[in-house]
């Protein structure tokens, strides 16, 4: 007697115990259909070279800054009182704590190095070209929201570099005509810099723009579901 | 090239409506790849040379902890992170503008830098090329966009040493 099997793209499944589970998974869920849509009879492109590469690997780089990001959270203490030593502790007594710390802030210099990159090669190659217009403008927001997280995550070791240039970074924008002097208040919470700072800082950096981010990541991800890989030149 | 084309013209959502004989033959004959395992393991592996980079640099150059912030003491030197340097001396250059008024410099400064951002985003709207994509039928587009990255780059040097 010829044995059941499962067939799944290239996978012959001859596990009973496997094939019951699926069949249960599929009974509940149809999974068949989703597996083999999304997964087992999908095609991709035979043309993407190694500069398609840079927008999967900002969002890798997206992932990995969450992962690193929630383990520092662990940690981490958001008051000026607490925040520079947390972050020494994790430097030097929390197991591992330098390498988390160091994946974390290398892996946002490494992400805007990529994301400039993927929007050079987009650029270059006129993929921002009718039907894609919007996906640029959600690339650039992408962006914007990435040297946002930076400026934003600068802040929060409260060393004496970071609270200089958080002081430049805010007086800036306070030079905006009509709403500049309102801008800079809601930025820094109030006329200096201090836990109130510190406190926003933290919650745009972790809460905030982290899931305007994500969210903006999975409209750039549908839209290029809904357009299509764009051709070769 | 001109072989791409009929994947190329189909969007993601009409691709996968295709028949599966017609997905194998593509296969077949070059125009595509699987998902899985082909397209999977190329991105298993991408992820894992970037992961390997990161490790590797932050393992090489560990993250650096400066002393603690004293607002009493204004550090000499004020410079932001290597992405912000450009903007940085866009901030200085705006100082020139002083001629036109002791206002001038600072306004000048951030509506630089809010002008630059808008274009930016705008690229596609301000592009009145057509749907030309070859970079060597789009000289405006490249010189324009050629110029853009060297200011940015410069700036950024620039800011580096200022």
């Amino acid at each position: 007697m010829e044995r059941e099997t499962l067939e799944l793209g290239p996978m012959r499944i001859r596990n009973r115990q496997a094939i019951r589970l699926f069949a249960w998974l599929d009974d509940r869920l149809g999974i068949k259909e989703i597996v083999d849509d999304e997964v087992f009879e999908k095609i991709a492109p035979a043309y993407l070279g190694l500069w398609s590469c840079f927008g999967g690997i900002s969002f890798f780089l997206f992932i990995s800054q969450v992962v690193t990001g929630a383990l520092l959270l662990v940690y981490y203490q958001p008051t000026i009182a607490e925040a520079h030593a947390s972050v020494a502790a994790i430097m030097n007594e929390v197991p591992f704590g330098w390498l988390i710390r160091g994946l974390h802030a290398w892996g946002s210099n490494l992400m805007l190095i990529a994301i400039m990159i993927h929007m050079a090669k987009i650029y270059y190659a006129g993929i921002y070209k009718t039907p894609r217009e919007l996906n640029w403008v959600a690339g650039v927001s992408l962006f914007l929201f990435t040297l946002g997280l930076s400026f934003t995550g600068y802040l929060l070791p409260w060393t004496q570099l970071a609270y200089w240039a958080t002081v430049v970074g805010t007086e800036t924008p306070a030079a905006t005509p009509l709403v500049g002097e309102y801008i800079r208040y809601l930025m820094r919470g109030g006329e200096e810099i201090g836990q109130v700072t510190l406190t926003r800082f933290f919650a745009i950096h972790v809460m905030i723009l982290p899931i305007i981010t994500g969210l903006t990541v999975g409209l750039h991800l549908l839209q290029i579901r809904r357009q299509g890989i764009s051709g070769p030149l | 090239m001109a072989q791409m084309t009929e994947y190329t013209k189909k969007k993601e959502c009409e691709v996968k409506a295709l028949p599966l004989e017609e997905k194998k033959r593509m296969v077949r004959e070059g125009k595509a790849h699987w998902f899985f395992p082909h397209h999977v393991a190329e991105q298993v592996i991408i992820c894992g040379v970037v992961l390997m980079l990161l490790i590797t640099i932050s393992t090489l150059f560990p993250a650096h902890l400066g002393p603690k912030a004293d607002p009493f003491d204004t550090p000499e030197h004020i410079k932001p992170e290597w992405y912000f340097l450009a903007a940085y001396y866009v901030l200085r250059l705006a100082e020139y503008t002083d001629f036109l008024g002791a206002w001038a410099p600072k306004i000048m400064g951030i509506v630089l830098q809010g002008v630059a951002v808008a274009i930016l985003i705008l690229v596609p709207f301000l592009d009145r090329g057509g749907p030309e994509r070859r970079p060597a039928k789009r000289p405006l587009a490249m010189t324009l966009g050629a110029i853009g990255a060297a200011l940015f780059i410069v700036f950024t040097i620039l800011g580096h040493y200022i």
